[in-house]
């Protein structure tokens, strides 16, 4: 569904994204893990186009997208959310879910900004998120947790195939957690194509069909969540081979536990 | 009683006050204030029968002209969130072009006025195709840079009179009826500006514009081709400036780089639209009529000196402490508009 063939994204001299290779399998659940720093994010970014990649293809469902711009991989079928989420504050929650819809053409552009259509999809999709009460509240009123929710909703809105999920956990309550897992369950259980980004261990190992791990840059490791957590590189990246790295290693882990 | 939940029962109950709201959303909306407005305003020159209302008519083809800039300059301004500083550019060109024309072949620039719309809207285009790029003070800086290069061009270019100007020809009619037919093109083109803006806002264009204006990168993400809405943004805004300039051009009979490009202009649109709210219909048309009848006021009492502009300055800030998101946002904000002016 979607493959990743030497991705590169260097800033000046430092290489965030080295070579990076891997594809998520259609239907699938695929996680995108490693340590602070190994560029998951920016891997992520490049492949929504968010950030244009130094060298590498990017291909989604047989078209290459790494060469178009973000709109577009978009209405391709390629949505994602953000890690801080990003809303468009001054606008409705109905709103800022109408805004990723397509459009069908020039002349829908000049037609009322929410038809009828779209806006029972857009309460149908709030109704699934259980957030229906806050559709016609202003995006900057809400709480973090519920512009999470709402960020989730928004990407509904534009039929994805795939979906792009940049640390869906980060500053969640676990009630809310529970509640977020389940809702990415319900869609992949309808077909939907996941790809999360994420530290909280417990969701990657619960949720993930596959995994996938990077580290300085490149992938170290790659497979079912079982496999990936007995591997020694995988190991070794996390906790370090020498007593020293092992230290800094715990530093950062607690260093990013604090920060999520 | 069973204790299973029926939904069905809340999705419906949601479902008819989702409509009620919908409703209410649309009926809060007077369109016979617009309307009225209309009438008065193309009545206005009957007064002329009794002659010795010129300035009367003047200053109501002065406010005209700029509610038709500011609200156009709103487009891209307020909507798009892309403050332009140069938009007198666009003024100048769309009086260059008619006026050149009138110039040369003596067709009225009642006639040419869309076509100056138009050549405006192209060149905005184009410059909105690079100066676009940037965003924020940038864009801000971009937009005064393109003033002082278009000033340096029209005082240069002999073919259009250099900083002398030409001078066209006066309208062959009676003083006492020279105005009216401009002011009622003045009257056309804020019409149709406000129209216009009032469109845009309810379009999906309009909401795509917020969006950008909010935040690009999510927009971008959210599947809006940003990089040509902004343009288009551009485009329509710059129509409406230039129509105006090609109106305004042969209504004072001459045109000068000194009148078109000096950056009061678009200082005037820019303030218009903040004092009344950026970013809403009724702002811009609020803002311009506040403006002017203050600088009219001060002038009278206090004499057309610098006295007068500081006196504005000192109302405007005053105005903007209070309105931080211009009188019309602030009111809507706080949910105290009166609904005459709520047009949105």
């Amino acid at each position: 569904m979607l493959e990743v063939r030497g991705l590169c994204k260097h800033f000046g001299g430092i290489r965030a994204v080295d070579e990076c290779s891997f594809s998520v399998e259609k239907g699938s659940i695929t996680a995108l893990i490693g340590p602070n720093g190994a560029g998951k994010t920016t891997a992520f970014n490049c492949i929504s186009k968010s950030m244009w990649p130094t060298a590498g293809e990017v291909w989604l469902e047989g078209t290459r997208i790494d060469t178009l711009p973000a709109h577009q991989v978009t209405r391709r079928g390629l949505s994602r959310t953000f890690q801080i989420t990003r809303n468009l504050e001054d606008l409705s929650v109905l709103e800022n879910l109408v805004v990723q819809s397509k459009i069908s053409g020039f002349r829908a552009l000049f037609g009322p900004a929410i038809s009828s259509a779209e806006r029972d999809k857009a309460m149908g999709i709030l109704e699934f998120l259980g957030i229906t009460r806050l559709a016609h509240e202003e995006a900057r009123s809400l709480s973090y947790g519920q512009k999470k929710l709402m960020d989730f909703g928004a990407l509904l809105m534009s039929d994805p195939k795939i979906i792009l999920l940049d640390e869906p956990a980060s500053g969640v309550n676990p009630r809310l957690l529970d509640e977020i897992i389940a809702h990415i369950r319900a869609l992949n259980e309808k077909g939907l194509t996941v790809f999360i980004v994420e530290h909280n261990m417990n969701l990657v190992m619960a949720l993930s069909h596959k995994v996938v791990v990077m580290a300085h840059g490149q992938v170290i490791a790659e497979g079912s969540p079982g496999e990936v957590q007995s591997d020694p590189e995988v190991l070794s990246a996390y906790l370090g081979v020498s007593k020293k790295a092992a230290v800094e290693a715990a530093a950062q882990t607690a260093s990013g536990a604090l920060d999520g | 009683m069973s204790t299973q939940l029926d939904v069905s029962g809340v999705v419906e109950a949601r479902k008819s006050r989702e409509e009620t709201l919908a409703t209410t959303a649309g009926a809060g909306r007077q369109a016979w204030v617009p309307a009225t407005l209309l009438a008065v305003l193309v009545a206005l020159p009957a007064v002329q029968v009794f002659d010795g209302f010129n300035y009367v008519l003047h200053l109501g083809l002065y406010a005209l002209m700029y509610i038709a800039m500011s609200s156009s300059w709103n487009i891209l301004g307020g909507y798009t969130g892309y403050i332009s500083l140069g938009h007198n550019v666009f003024f100048c060109i769309g009086g260059y072009f008619s006026g050149m024309i009138l110039a040369y072949t003596g067709i009225s620039t009642l006639i040419t006025a869309p076509f100056a719309g138009l050549v405006a809207s192209l060149v905005g285009f184009g410059i909105g195709f690079i100066t676009l790029r940037m965003r924020g003070p940038t864009f801000i800086i971009s937009s005064i840079a393109l003033l002082m290069v278009a000033r340096i061009l029209f005082d240069n270019w002999n073919f259009v009179g250099g900083a002398n100007g030409v001078t066209l020809p006066q309208l062959t009619i009676d003083v006492q009826w020279a105005k009216i037919p401009y002011y009622y093109a003045m009257l056309f083109i804020a019409a149709a500006a406000v129209y216009c803006s009032f469109r845009i806002k309810h379009s999906k264009f309009g909401l795509h514009l917020r969006a950008i204006s909010q935040d690009e990168v999510k927009a971008e993400s959210a599947g809006i081709n940003t990089r040509f809405y902004k343009m288009l943004a551009f485009a329509i805004s710059a129509f409406f400036v230039g129509m105006a300039g090609a109106v305004w051009g042969e209504y004072i009979t001459y045109i000068r780089p000194s009148i078109f490009l000096i950056i009061l202009i678009a200082a005037n649109m820019v303030l218009m639209s903040i004092l009344g709210g950026k970013g809403t219909v009724a702002g811009p048309i609020v803002g311009t009529v506040l403006l002017i009848a203050f600088n009219e006021f001060f002038v009278a009492t206090l004499g057309s000196s610098e006295i007068n502009i500081f006196a504005t300055g000192l109302v405007m800030i005053v105005a903007l402490l209070y309105f931080p998101n211009g009188i019309v946002g602030t009111l809507a904000q706080k949910k105290k508009l009166p609904r005459f002016l709520d047009w949105d």
